[in-house]
């Protein structure tokens, strides 16, 4: 998980993950209550299939000394959550669901508890869950399932470049996305370096670092910290960026503007700038001809 | 168009899978699991993949070159599973009609409940960060007609290949579809991909159902609606039911849907003592060929064997399952082991010729 490290939080990982994987469903801990259950009431075979996964898993991949453990050999902070996939709970959780509705819609059972059960069993299920479209169902606005803006853009920069691979700088979010619907369009910035931008700023060596020129950039565009713009104007030419589409309403844009930049064009939430390159080196692909030439 | 092409590549997709896995479990005189060669033969299918795949990869051959060897073998392996196994198929697939006719209540209930899976998966809009890796890929490698030499989050040439990646050529097959019948990257994964991952852990719950309630097929419709609802609503950014609605077609999710969870149905095979055909080859083809459709799987699948069968070899003293436990989890771990390698700097596989 990010930002979650075992070497940091030692035994305490395991809470703080399980906390983030839960988040606020409880089916993990009603898959452990069902097993309690089955332990006492269920039949063998219940038994046999889901108590002694449960309680392997509860002595392993539960325990707080082992990501510690694991930790010792290699480190498995972004990826211990996986573990609990392992737990059966898609299996056992809807089956002991199915069970209960059968028994509470039994007519040939007449336990006069059924309507309590059933309110319990409501209950229950309401506290464990969080439904996935929560925050909105989103229909795809096309058979691709990318924005029309973002193929608008991709339009727009194609129609105006003179080359077959634009290089672009672009806000989070369509930077993730563009390359998924148009691989003719480069970006300056990859993923892992806009995930560092998300939550943290630039030092200043970070920003002057020539070696690292797409640090600047993102300063200045993503983090909006503030310093000379030619520094940011040097970091498109090394890093060959013609192209930075933001967010209209990005306070860049007018220092961009003000520095020189051309606004190409603007769509319903974006603005496209460009920017004249001193050294211009369009982007080819690399010829393996020779190599295939030698043979295997 | 598109979305008949797109329905047809999935019916596409289910038969190569199916034939697969039928030539690997069909057994005279043993009727044959169409849902079990549906799940044996997708890993098969992207095992073989793999294998033949590799060595185009490693030596910077071009994708098309890759499609044009693959193609033939794909043909000649359905082909060669229509004429070995065409009578257990046949049969299979009476069978299934046969129990469709005799209980077409329940049948019309599944049914509908796969295909609001279906349509859940497929018309949603969902940002997701590993898609910018999973689709990108798909498109950088048809537009380069190149295999993972070009970073798919940039587009520009790599001197070395991300070994987080080299391994799962999960993706390079949507590239060869892609080449192949001309679709674009994202309608293939998004649509192409979804609908088939859905259909195939569908298929897989339909069955895990069947054994927890046997003969009683009312139960079974109601489990699925059930867990259609926990997967709706067990759901946070890492939870794998998340991962299934909003990231069908990636590894990962086949890995935390459709490995784990076939794992666990061959395991409860086993502990219920059913007659199943070669459960630990079903076993060891699920753990190893899923190293090859997500990094994930390398300890995930292995601790999952450990997990499971380590209490029924100390409970049952059944010492002999311990080589078979071996076979099977050893592969991930060697790939644990191949990876920390590499992010420790121990070696490097170069997109060029060196020397």
């Amino acid at each position: 998980m990010q930002n979650l490290y075992i070497r940091e939080l030692g035994i305490k990982y395991l809470h703080e993950c399980l906390n983030r994987f839960n988040g606020s469903t409880g089916y993990l801990l009603l898959f452990f209550l069902l097993c309690v259950f089955l332990y006492f009431k269920g039949s063998e075979k219940e038994k046999k299939l889901f108590v002694p996964v449960a309680v392997i898993m509860g002595i392993t991949v539960y325990n707080p000394l082992f990501p510690v453990i694991i930790a010792k050999v290699t480190d498995v902070s972004n990826e211990y959550y996986r573990f609990f996939w392992i737990t059966p709970v898609i299996v056992l959780v809807p089956y002991m669901i199915t069970k209960f509705i059968l028994f509470i819609f039994d007519k040939e059972n007449n336990d006069t508890n059924k309507k309590l059960y059933l309110v319990l069993g409501i209950v229950v299920i309401i506290f464990c869950s969080s439904f996935v479209y929560k925050d909105g169902f989103k229909i795809a606005e096309n058979i691709y399932k990318m924005p029309n803006e973002l193929i608008e853009i991709s339009e727009i920069i194609h129609a105006d470049s003179n080359d077959e691979y634009p290089k672009a700088f672009m806000d989070y979010e369509y930077n993730m996305m563009m390359r998924q619907y148009d691989p003719k369009m480069l970006l300056t910035i990859d993923r892992e370096d806009y995930l560092y931008a998300v939550s943290r700023d630039y030092s200043t060596d970070m920003i002057y670092d020539k070696e690292k020129p797409q640090y600047r950039i993102l300063a200045f565009l993503a983090r909006g910290q503030v310093f000379e713009t030619k520094t940011v104007l040097d970091g498109f030419d090394m890093t060959g960026t013609e192209y930075i589409v933001l967010e209209t309403g990005n306070q860049a844009i007018d220092r961009l503007l003000n520095a020189g930049l051309s606004k190409v064009a603007e769509t319903e939430n974006r603005t496209i700038l460009k920017y004249e390159l001193k050294d211009k080196k369009p982007f080819e692909l690399v010829d393996y001809s020779e190599v295939y030439a030698n043979g295997w | 168009m598109i979305i008949v092409k797109a329905c047809l590549l999935v019916i596409l997709n289910l038969i190569l899978y199916t034939s697969f896995g039928a030539l690997v479990l069909s057994r005279k005189n043993k009727e044959l699991s169409l849902g079990l060669s549906l799940i044996t033969g997708f890993f098969v299918y992207y095992g073989l993949f793999f294998l033949v795949c590799l060595p185009y990869m490693i030596k910077y051959r071009p994708l098309s070159w890759l499609t044009r060897t693959w193609v033939p073998v794909a043909v000649c392996i359905v082909i060669l599973s229509f004429i070995v196994c065409r009578k257990s198929l046949i049969k299979a697939l009476s069978d299934l009609c046969l129990n469709i006719k005799s209980d077409k209540n329940t049948s019309i209930i599944i049914a509908a409940i796969v295909f609001v899976q279906i349509i859940l998966v497929t018309i949603t809009y969902n940002f997701t960060l590993d898609a910018a890796y999973y689709v990108a890929n798909v498109t950088t490698s048809v537009n380069t007609d190149m295999i993972n030499v070009y970073d798919p989050f940039t587009g520009l040439w790599q001197d070395h290949y991300e070994m987080r990646y080299f391994l799962a050529t999960y993706s390079i097959n949507d590239a060869v579809f892609c080449q192949l019948f001309n679709v674009e990257a994202l309608v293939f994964t998004k649509t192409v991909m979804s609908a088939t991952i859905c259909i195939i852990v569908n298929v897989l719950y339909f069955m895990i159902c069947r054994q927890l309630f046997t003969d009683n097929s009312k139960a079974v419709a109601i489990m699925m609606a059930v867990i259609l609802f926990v997967n709706m609503t067990f759901s946070t950014i890492f939870t794998s039911s998340l991962f299934l609605l909003t990231r069908t077609y990636e590894g990962k999710t086949v890995v935390g849907n459709l490995s784990i969870l076939a794992i666990f149905y061959i395991y409860m095979l086993i502990v219920t003592e059913k007659d199943v055909v070669s459960p630990w080859l079903n076993m060891f083809i699920i753990c190893v060929c899923s190293l090859t459709i997500s990094s994930s799987a390398n300890m995930i699948l292995p601790g999952e064997m450990l997990l499971l069968f380590v209490p029924q070899i100390l409970m049952k003293k059944n010492f002999k399952t311990i080589p078979k436990l071996v076979a099977c989890a050893v592969p991930g771990l060697i790939m644990a082991v191949v990876y920390v390698l590499y992010i420790e700097g121990y070696f490097v596989l170069y997109t060029y010729p060196t020397g």
